[in-house]
C-alpha cells in the first residue's frame, strides 16, 4: 500500500500528561483524513486507552504514532522499542508483578480493541505495534431476493473491474450467497472499491457477451510468500464459470511471489478437481449458530521436502495430514527438556471484533505459557470472543513446542496450511 | 558506523522481484521423497547424452589446463561455428548458456522507459531479465497455443526494443511457419530487434520451419539464439549464443562479460559439431517413438495434450500439477509443474528412451488412478 505520503507521526514519551497531545493528534488527522466525526471519536477514545496503557506499563519510554489514511481506513499504529523482558506489556491480559509481589492484570489493550475494525499487536525486529484500524463509514447493502440469470454467448474475464462492475459484483453475492460466505468488505461496495484501488485486494469477474456479470473471484496477499481467496462467487447458471475464473486466478499467481494458495471463503461452487481439501473449520457465529468453513489449498510451485518441527502430542496429527497431502516432510520433535526459558511469554494478537475472532501468533514462549495462554483465553472468553485460534509455524521449534501447552488448554489442532508462513502452520482452534 | 540498510539501496523493480528458485539437487531430492532412483523429465535434456565426439573430450581433459583462464571469446568455437553456418566468426557471440546472452541483449539495446514483447506462455527468462532490470515486459497471450504475431505487433510502441520470439514455442512446440515469420519481419520494418529462440532448433524436421540463420541475411535486426544444452546435450557445461550481423554482434559484446565461457565447455561444444549428425538422427527417433506412446496414453484417458515440435509434450491432469509433481516424485519420476509457465495444471514431460517412458506411464496412470 502506497501510504507514505499520506501519513502524520509524533514521536513522544509515554506519559499520561501527554495523553490530551496524542488524542488532538488523533482527532486531527482522522478528521483531515475525511472521516466522520463519530467515527474519529473511536479513534480518539481507543487511542487514549493505549497511550494511558503504555503511560502505566511502560511509563517514560519513547513510543511512535504514526496515523495513516489507508484509502478505506484510518490506521493508528503505535510503536515502540521493548526489551525482551518487558516485552509482556503487549499481551492482551498482561500481569505485572507490582513491588508488594501482587499481580496486577491490565486489561487496556482488549478494552481499546473493543471499538476497532481491527486490532493488531506484533513484532517487527526490536519494535513492538500496536495497531488500530478503524474503516470509513460506507453504505451497507442489504440482501435482495434475485433470480439466477440466463447467460449468453461467451464469457470473458475481466482482470481489472471498475468501480460500477465491482459494486455491482458485490451485490450480486451479498444477493446470492448466505453472509458467512461473503467477504465482510463486500457488504460494503464503496469499500471494496477502495481496497481495491488500494492494491490491497484483487478481483476478477466474468461477464457475458451482453455484459451481464457471471462470476467474481477475489484475492488478497496476507503474506509475502501466500495468497488466500474468497469464491468463486457465480451468478448465473451455465458451465464452467467457475473454472474460468479459477484458471485465471491461477494464471495470474502462478509466477509471482507466492508458493502456496489458500482458500478464506470457499464456495460450494469451487472446482474441487483445482485444489486439494485441508478439512474444514468451525465456526460460531453471534446467534451461535456454527458453519463448517471446509479450506482448499493448492502449492503453487514444487516442493523439495524439508524437515519440521513438533511438539509430541501433534505428531501424529501431523503424520496423517502429510500422508494424506504426499507432502515430504521429516517431523522432529521438540519437547521442554529443562532448558532455560524466558520468564514470560508475548503472543501478538489479531483481533476481529465483529466476528468476534482471535487469532494468535507466539513471538516468545516462556515459562508461564501455559498460564498465559489460559489467563488470554479467558480475557478474550469473557469478551464474548468465540472463535479463538494459535497459529504456529513449524519452522521454529520454540513455537512448535508450545503445542502441549496449546492442548493442556483445550485447543485442538484442526488444520495444517502447507507452506502458510515460514514453513507449515498448524492452526489450533479453543473448542 | 551506521547499520546497513540495503533495502534502501534496491531499487522497486528487484524488491517486486521474486528470486527463481532451481530444484534441489537429486540426492536431496531423492531423500526427501524416499526413492532410490530419479528419472528427470523436467528440463528438456538430451537423455541420450552428447555425442560421443564430446566424451573424449571430457574424459581427456588435461588437469593441467584448470588454472589457464578460458580463451575470452570462444576464438576457435567462433571459427567452428563460422565454418558449420557459411558466416565469419565475428558474428558470433558465446555466452554461458543462451540464458547469458538473452541477458546481454536486453542490456545493449533497452534503457529507461523501453519495452520487450514476448508471449506469456512461454521460456520465462525473457520476462525475468526485463523486469529485474526495470524495463516492462509486455506479454501477449498465445493464440491457439501459438505466437500471436498480429497482437505482438500491435502491441509494439516506439519504445519497443526487442521481440522475443520462441520458435519452436517451450512448451507448446508450436512454430510459425517461413511464411508467418516473413511477413511479420516485413511488418516490423527495423523498427526493433527481432530475437528468434531457436533453443529446440534440431528437434524440427517440418519444412515449412523457417532458419533464421537464413533469414538474418535478409532481416538485418534478426538475432538468432542456439543453445548446446537441448540436442546436444551439452547442458551441465552452460554454453549457448546467438548470431545476428556483425555489427550487432559487436554492440552486444559491449554489455557482454567475456570470459565467462569455460574452456571445457568450448571445446565440448566444437567436438560437437564435428559429429556427422547420426546422433541427431538416434534422439529425433527416439522423441518419435517417445511422442508415440505418450499421446496413445493421453487419447486413451481422455486428456488434453499438447505435442508439437521440440522434445516434450504436455498434458492437462485432473488435479493440481503441483500435487501430480508430489506423487510422481514418489514414484521417482521428476516432471515439470505448469503452473510458472501459466499453463495451470499442465504438467511438461520430456521425452526420452523408451524404458523410461514407460515407467513414466506406469506411474502416471497409477496416480491418476488413486487421487
Ligand atoms: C526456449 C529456450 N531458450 C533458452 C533456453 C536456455 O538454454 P541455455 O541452457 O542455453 O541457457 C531454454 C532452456 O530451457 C529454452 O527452453
Amino acid at each position: 500500500m502506497e501510504t507514505a505520503n499520506r501519513s502524520i507521526s509524533l514521536r513522544l514519551f509515554a506519559d499520561s500528561s501527554l495523553i490530551p497531545l496524542v488524542q488532538g493528534a488523533i482527532e486531527q488527522a482522522a478528521s483531515v483524513f475525511g472521516m466522520s466525526h463519530q467515527r474519529v471519536l473511536k479513534l480518539v477514545m481507543a487511542g487514549e486507552e493505549i497511550i494511558s496503557y503504555l503511560a502505566q506499563t511502560a511509563h517514560g519510554g519513547e513510543v511512535q504514532i504514526t496515523i495513516t489514511h489507508g484509502g478505506w481506513c484510518v490506521i493508528v499504529d503505535f510503536s515502540f522499542e521493548a526489551a525482551p523482558s518487558d516485552l509482556w506489556i503487549i499481551n492482551l491480559a498482561a500481569q505485572k508483578k507490582a513491588n508488594s509481589g501482587q499481580e496486577v492484570e491490565h486489561l487496556g489493550l482488549l478494552l481499546a480493541s473493543r471499538m476497532m475494525d481491527r486490532f493488531t499487536v506484533r513484532l517487527k525486529g526490536r519494535k513492538v505495534h500496536l495497531e488500530l484500524r478503524l474503516d470509513y463509514e460506507y453504505l451497507v447493502l442489504q440482501p435482495k431476493l434475485v433470480r439466477p440469470k440466463m447467460l449468453r454467448g461467451p464469457l470473458t474475464i475481466v482482470d481489472n473491474p471498475e468501480p460500477a462492475l465491482i459494486k455491482e459484483a458485490c451485490a450480486a453475492v451479498v444477493n446470492q450467497y448466505p453472509p458467512y460466505l461473503v467477504h465482510t468488505a463486500f457488504f460494503t461496495p464503496g469499500k471494496t472499491v477502495d481496497m481495491v484501488a488500494g492494491g490491497y485486494l484483487d478481483m476478477i469477474v466474468a461477464v457475458d457477451e451482453q455484459g451481464q456479470l457471471a462470476g467474481m473471484l477475489s484475492w488478497r496477499a496476507p503474506s509475502q510468500n501466500s495468497i488466500s481467496f474468497s469464491g468463486p462467487y457465480i451468478f448465473a447458471e451455465g458451465d464452467d464459470v467457475a473454472r474460468k475464473l479459477e484458471m485465471h486466478l491461477l494464471k495470474r499467481v502462478g509466477r509471482g511471489n507466492a508458493e502456496s494458495l489458500f482458500s478464506d471463503l470457499a464456495t460450494a461452487q469451487l472446482v474441487s478437481e483445482n485444489f486439494e481439501s485441508l478439512g474444514q473449520i468451525e465456526f460460531l457465529q453471534e446467534d451461535e449458530q456454527s458453519i463448517q468453513m471446509a479450506v482448499w489449498f493448492r502449492l503453487l510451485r514444487d516442493d523439495a521436502g524439508g524437515a519440521v518441527w513438533a511438539h509430541h502430542d501433534i505428531v501424529e496429527f501431523l503424520e496423517k495430514k502429510y500422508s494424506d497431502l504426499c507432502l515430504m516432510r521429516t517431523i522432529r520433535q521438540v519437547d521442554a527438556a529443562g532448558e532455560s526459558l524466558p520468564e514470560r511469554s508475548v503472543f501478538s494478537t489479531r483481533l476481529r471484533p465483529e466476528l468476534k475472532e482471535a487469532t494468535f501468533v507466539p513471538m516468545v514462549v516462556g515459562v508461564d505459557v501455559s498460564e498465559s495462554i489460559a489467563r488470554q483465553v479467558a480475557a478474550l472468553r469473557e469478551d464474548d470472543y468465540r472463535n479463538i485460534f494459535f497459529h504456529i509455524d513449524l519452522a521454529s521449534g520454540w513455537q512448535a513446542a508450545m503445542g502441549g501447552a496449546l492442548l493442556e488448554n483445550g485447543f485442538v489442532p484442526r488444520i495444517l496450511l502447507p507452506k502458510g508462513g515460514k514453513s507449515d502452520v498448524v492452526v489450533f482452534q479453543y473448542a | 558506523m551506521r547499520n546497513l540498510d540495503f533495502q534502501k539501496l534496491v531499487p522497486a523493480y528487484v524488491q517486486g522481484f521474486e528470486s527463481y528458485q532451481p530444484s534441489k539437487p537429486d540426492p536431496e531430492l531423492m531423500k526427501a521423497y524416499g526413492v532410490d532412483h530419479l528419472h528427470r523429465l523436467n528440463n528438456n535434456e538430451n537423455a541420450l547424452g552428447p555425442p560421443p565426439e564430446v566424451s573424449t573430450i571430457v574424459e581427456k581433459f588435461p588437469v593441467k589446463n584448470v588454472p589457464v583462464y578460458p580463451s575470452g571469446d570462444c576464438f576457435y568455437l567462433r571459427q567452428k561455428l563460422a565454418a558449420f553456418y557459411g558466416k565469419t566468426p565475428d558474428r558470433f557471440l558465446i555466452g554461458n548458456g543462451s540464458c547469458e546472452v538473452i541477458s546481454s541483449v536486453i542490456k545493449a539495446f533497452c534503457e529507461e522507459g523501453d519495452n520487450i514483447i514476448t508471449a506469456d506462455q512461454t521460456f520465462a527468462v525473457y520476462e525475468w531479465v526485463a523486469e529485474f532490470s526495470g524495463f516492462e515486459a509486455r506479454l501477449i497471450p498465445l493464440k491457439n497455443n501459438r505466437f500471436d504475431h498480429r497482437a505482438m505487433l500491435d502491441a509494439m510502441d516506439e519504445n519497443t526494443k526487442i521481440l522475443f520470439v520462441c520458435n519452436p514455442n517451450n512448451p507448446t512446440g508450436t512454430y510459425w511457419d517461413t511464411e508467418t515469420m516473413e511477413a511479420f519481419l516485413d511488418e516490423v520494418d527495423n523498427r526493433a530487434i527481432v530475437v528468434i529462440d531457436e533453443a529446440y532448433f534440431e528437434y524440427v524436421e517440418k519444412e515449412d520451419y523457417p532458419d533464421g540463420m537464413t533469414l538474418m541475411e535478409r532481416y538485418p535486426n534478426v538475432i538468432v539464439f542456439r543453445t548446446f544444452s537441448k540436442m546436444y546435450a551439452l547442458a551441465a557445461l552452460r554454453i549457448g549464443y546467438l548470431c545476428g550481423t556483425a555489427d550487432i554482434v559487436e554492440l552486444v559484446s559491449r554489455a557482454h562479460i567475456v570470459y565467462s565461457v569455460n574452456t571445457l565447455a568450448q571445446e565440448a561444444a566444437v567436438a560437437a559439431l564435428s559429429n556427422d549428425g547420426t546422433f541427431i538422427r538416434e534422439t529425433l527417433d527416439m522423441v518419435g517413438e517417445a511422442k508415440k506412446l505418450l499421446c496413445g496414453l493421453f487419447e486413451e484417458r481422455k486428456l488434453e495434450y499438447v505435442c508439437n515440435e521440440g522434445n516434450y509434450l504436455m498434458v492437462k491432469v485432473p488435479l493440481p500439477d503441483t500435487l501430480m509433481y508430489r506423487m510422481l516424485m514418489r514414484k521417482g519420476i521428476m516432471v515439470r509443474t505448469m503452473t510458472t509457465f501459466r499453463f495451470p495444471n499442465w504438467i511438461r514431460v520430456s521425452l526420452v528412451q523408451r524404458p523410461v517412458m514407460e515407467a513414466f506411464c506406469k506411474a502416471f496412470v497409477e496416480v491418476l488412478d488413486n487421487r
